[in-house]
């Protein structure tokens, strides 16, 4: 009885995994399906893997702040500070022709510690000022989008050489370096989250932030953590987004905020804090970039795909929803308590 | 009595959930201008009955009548239409709108009167405070104002409303004993007014503080109802609990060179508690007992960090401690478990796991943060052989323990850092009878190991079963010990009441 409930229990652990495995593999094989000759083909998966990282990246970083309960609503604000400022660098280092190893070094150095600066200011805000997360990062997100603006005077800023570019086109063994990347920020925040200490207090101060300060743990410090660890991610998905684009520019990326909370949320992660799954907030992305393709490939209006991603989300939220319910009715039939 | 006196009678009320009988056969009479007590411990079914007279639930069988008027079917809007009034923990108020509007709303709204005039609101509300003698900043917004305050202003909004009937569930919780006398005067004038006021508690301190009479639930049976001034102490938890109040001590006496490993001197906070000074020493559990209100929260929770003290000292093993913060309390060799589990103590929904190391993460983590996960399961192991959780899957949920092997899991958290001091705060509330006596068997484990323990609690017998000694706190001071050789429920109870 006991090694039956607790197979049941990883099953149903980890069956918001295995159903956005099943999700994003069904699309394939649709799409596949309708067009034999243009989706499945390795130029269109390079070509998905090449789109995933940025909006990826930046559904990790809105994931982690739900995980504590927040939100980041400047991420993309944030994005777009780190791509002008290695922008910046670049331009006033000679544009093109700065091709230095150790200008790209530093230079993706700079953004990153721009996107930590960011993150910085909302950590502040949430854990010592106390500003509800979400209004935090709606006014920040304001003032990094409006600084952006003003230095640029709204324009997208060119110039940068080769070998910033790489990131943004190489392959390795066909994997997109940029892909590459994503992979290893995930693989660096699933480490963080579920293997170390910061990442139980992270889950621990969304899951009840009252029990956590009654468990000693530094709430204060934990948000701060989170946040900075945020504003980093979305530093790597500035350096992502201007090597991809080949400019960075101040408004780059308006409905990412939106599509980064979608993601994060079809990927498991509990808005109202203590529970979340990276490898469910990158197969989320993964899935939403071959819907994508595919309605690009079938032709399809991107206000159709719109209404798709819509849809899905409502879906695996009502799929959600009935399982806590039957879960509920599964546990009082065991413990013989009423439901 | 006359029988008209009676203003709500409940007779042969059963609900059923699921098989499990919530409420059999129950027979309650509420009396005008009377203050009566609906008393039971945790699941003893007095949730149910409120739940059934104001129309939140259905009853399988029984009746309900109001004024000699069988009600019917009861819904929520038509208990309050009768007079039927709930004041909820949370007080169900809109925060964002005036104390004065707030108190009109209800009967405005009951009135079907679409337009809400803020010059009707203000002179129904003004009229309400100064018949109730509540004196209330009318124009201010109910979440600017302190949970006492709120409270006063959910109960004239109910007055306001004609409420025949008030109940009232476990009012004193969150409120400071200034408070609780505030509160008391409001209940007095009510029941001058004739409404019947309804406290729904487990706490015995309420019975014999304010109550008229008093309806005991068990297992969802009415096991006694009467006056109170018929009833003692420990006759009234014997038909609580079930049990008879037995005095059987377990206490292992101390080596006379025992040493404190707690120390305060002179611990005071503004408006909370003075000049608190008491010693526990190592091997000793210490008792901190109180009426509600009293301050022994505020004073385990000073020590424990969380609200500290402004003057006074603590000390650990004779050295003194700067605790401004938990993190200080925690690093000086001092745990707490906190009085209310569910919001405090565990965190439900995560794994078993995660909540027994909550509280030692720093001493299980390596140089760089990873956890160390053969110091986590060693750990885990630990806390769950020698407490004896019952479980068998460890990264299953806490909610799905019992409230015992919760309150269990919340002490593996704190007993995994082997603190020098356990301050508890009334560690068996919600947990059953059998499961009682298993937690109070862990503190004597960990006093004889070398521990001190300090348990806050008014769970009288609890306190003589476990403790050396029992000092008791009245308006924030320490005014008895009630040492080894005097100890018996009859004298903590006088300390109580005294």
């Amino acid at each position: 009885m006991t090694g039956v409930r607790t197979v049941a229990g990883v099953a149903l652990r980890n069956a918001h995994v295995t159903r956005l495995v099943a999700l994003t593999l069904l699309l394939v094989v649709v799409f596949s399906a309708l067009a034999p000759r243009v989706f499945p083909t390795a130029l269109n998966f390079q070509s998905i893997a090449y789109s995933v990282p940025e909006i990826g990246l930046l559904a990790l970083a809105m994931a982690l702040t739900m995980i504590t309960g927040g939100i980041d609503l400047s991420v993309v604000a944030t994005a777009n500070l780190a791509a002008l400022t290695t922008a910046g660098l670049y331009i006033a280092a000679g544009g093109e022709t700065a091709t230095s190893p150790l200008l790209l070094v530093a230079f993706c150095a700079a953004a990153l510690l721009v996107g930590m600066a960011c993150g910085a200011v909302n950590g502040l805000l949430v854990s010592r000022v106390r500003v509800s997360p979400i209004l935090a990062t709606l006014a920040t997100m304001q003032i990094f989008n409006g600084i952006a603006i003003l230095w640029t005077d709204g324009e997208a800023q060119y110039g940068f050489p080769d070998t910033f570019l790489w990131l943004g086109d190489a392959t390795i063994a066909y994997v997109p370096v940029a892909f590459l990347i994503f992979i290893g920020a995930a693989l660096l925040i699933w480490h963080i989250v579920s293997r170390t200490g910061l990442g139980t207090r992270i889950v621990l101060v969304g899951a009840n932030p009252v029990a956590a300060r009654y468990s000693g743990v530094d709430e204060r410090g934990v948000l701060m953590r989170t946040y900075l660890i945020s504003g980093l991610l979305a530093g790597i998905a500035g350096i992502v987004i201007a090597a991809k684009s080949t400019s960075a520019s101040p408004d780059y990326g308006g409905s990412y905020v939106l599509l980064a909370i979608v993601i994060a949320v079809l990927g498991g992660t509990d808005p109202f804090g203590g529970r979340g799954s990276v490898a469910g907030v990158v197969l989320a992305a993964i899935a939403l970039q071959v819907l994508a393709s595919g309605f690009n490939i079938m032709r399809l209006s991107p206000f159709l795909y719109q209404i798709a991603q819509g849809l899905i989300l409502l879906v695996v939220m009502v799929v959600e929803l009935r399982r806590g319910r039957l879960l509920e009715r599964l546990r009082g039939l065991l413990t013989g308590r009423p439901g | 009595m006359p029988e008209t006196a009676i203003v709500l009678r409940v007779r042969g009320v059963r609900k059923t959930y699921g098989g499990v009988a919530a409420l059999r056969d129950a027979d309650v009479d509420i009396r005008r201008g009377e203050v009566h007590c609906l008393a039971g411990e945790n699941g003893s079914g007095k949730s149910t009955l409120i739940k059934i007279v104001s129309g939140v639930e259905q009853p399988d069988s029984g009746t309900i009548t109001l004024d000699g008027h069988d009600v019917g079917r009861l819904t929520p809007t038509r208990a309050v239409e009768l007079g039927i009034q709930v004041i909820h923990q949370d007080l169900s108020l809109f925060p964002n709108l005036s104390v004065a509007e707030n108190i009109a709303m209800v009967a405005r709204v009951a009135s079907r009167r679409r337009l809400v005039s803020r010059r009707d609101a203000m002179a129904l509300a003004r009229a309400t405070t100064e018949r109730l003698g509540v004196s209330l900043d009318l124009g201010e917004r109910v979440e600017n104002l302190p949970v006492a305050q709120r409270q006063l202003a959910a109960i004239c909004r109910a007055f306001a409303h004609d409420a025949k009937v008030l109940f009232m569930d476990e009012p004193t919780t969150a409120l400071t004993w200034r408070e609780v006398d505030a509160l008391l005067a409001l209940v007095d004038t009510l029941r001058a007014e004739g409404l019947a006021v309804v406290f729904v508690s487990h706490k015995l301190e309420e019975v014999f503080r304010i109550s008229d009479r008093v309806t005991v639930l068990r297992n969802g049976e009415v096991v006694h109802a009467g006056e109170v001034k018929d009833l003692d102490r420990p006759t009234l938890v014997r038909v609580m609990t079930g049990q008879d109040v037995t005095e059987d001590r377990d206490v292992t006496g101390l080596p006379p060179d025992a040493r404190p490993v707690l120390e305060t001197r002179g611990l005071g906070r503004r408006h909370e508690f003075a000049g608190v000074s008491f010693s526990v020493r190592a091997g000793e559990v210490v008792g901190l007992t109180g009426l509600l209100g009293s301050g022994r929260t505020e004073i385990a929770e000073a020590i424990f960090g969380m609200r500290p003290a402004d003057t006074g000292d603590i000390l650990v093993d004779g050295e003194p401690v700067r605790v401004r913060s938990v993190h200080d309390a925690i690093r000086a060799g001092i745990a707490y478990v906190p009085g209310d589990r569910l919001t405090q103590g565990v965190f439900l929904g995560q794994s078993i796991r995660r909540n027994l190391i909550a509280g030692s993460i720093d001493r299980l983590i390596s140089r760089s943060g990873r956890l160390r996960g053969e110091a986590v399961q060693r750990t885990v192991t630990t806390a769950v052989e020698s407490l004896r959780i019952k479980t068998s899957d460890v990264s299953a949920p806490v909610r799905t323990l019992s409230g015992g092997n919760q309150q269990r899991v919340v002490l593996g958290k704190w007993l995994a850092r082997s603190p020098r001091v356990l301050v508890l705060n009334s560690p068996t509330v919600g947990v059953d009878i059998g499961s009682k006596e298993g937690i109070l068997q862990v503190l004597r484990d960990r006093a004889r190991a070398g521990m001190g323990v300090l348990v806050i609690s008014d769970d009288v017998p609890e306190l003589v079963s476990v403790c050396h000694r029992v000092l008791v706190v009245r308006r924030g001071r320490v005014v008895d010990e009630i040492t080894s050789d005097r100890m018996s429920v009859q004298a903590v109870t006088d300390g109580l009441t005294g």
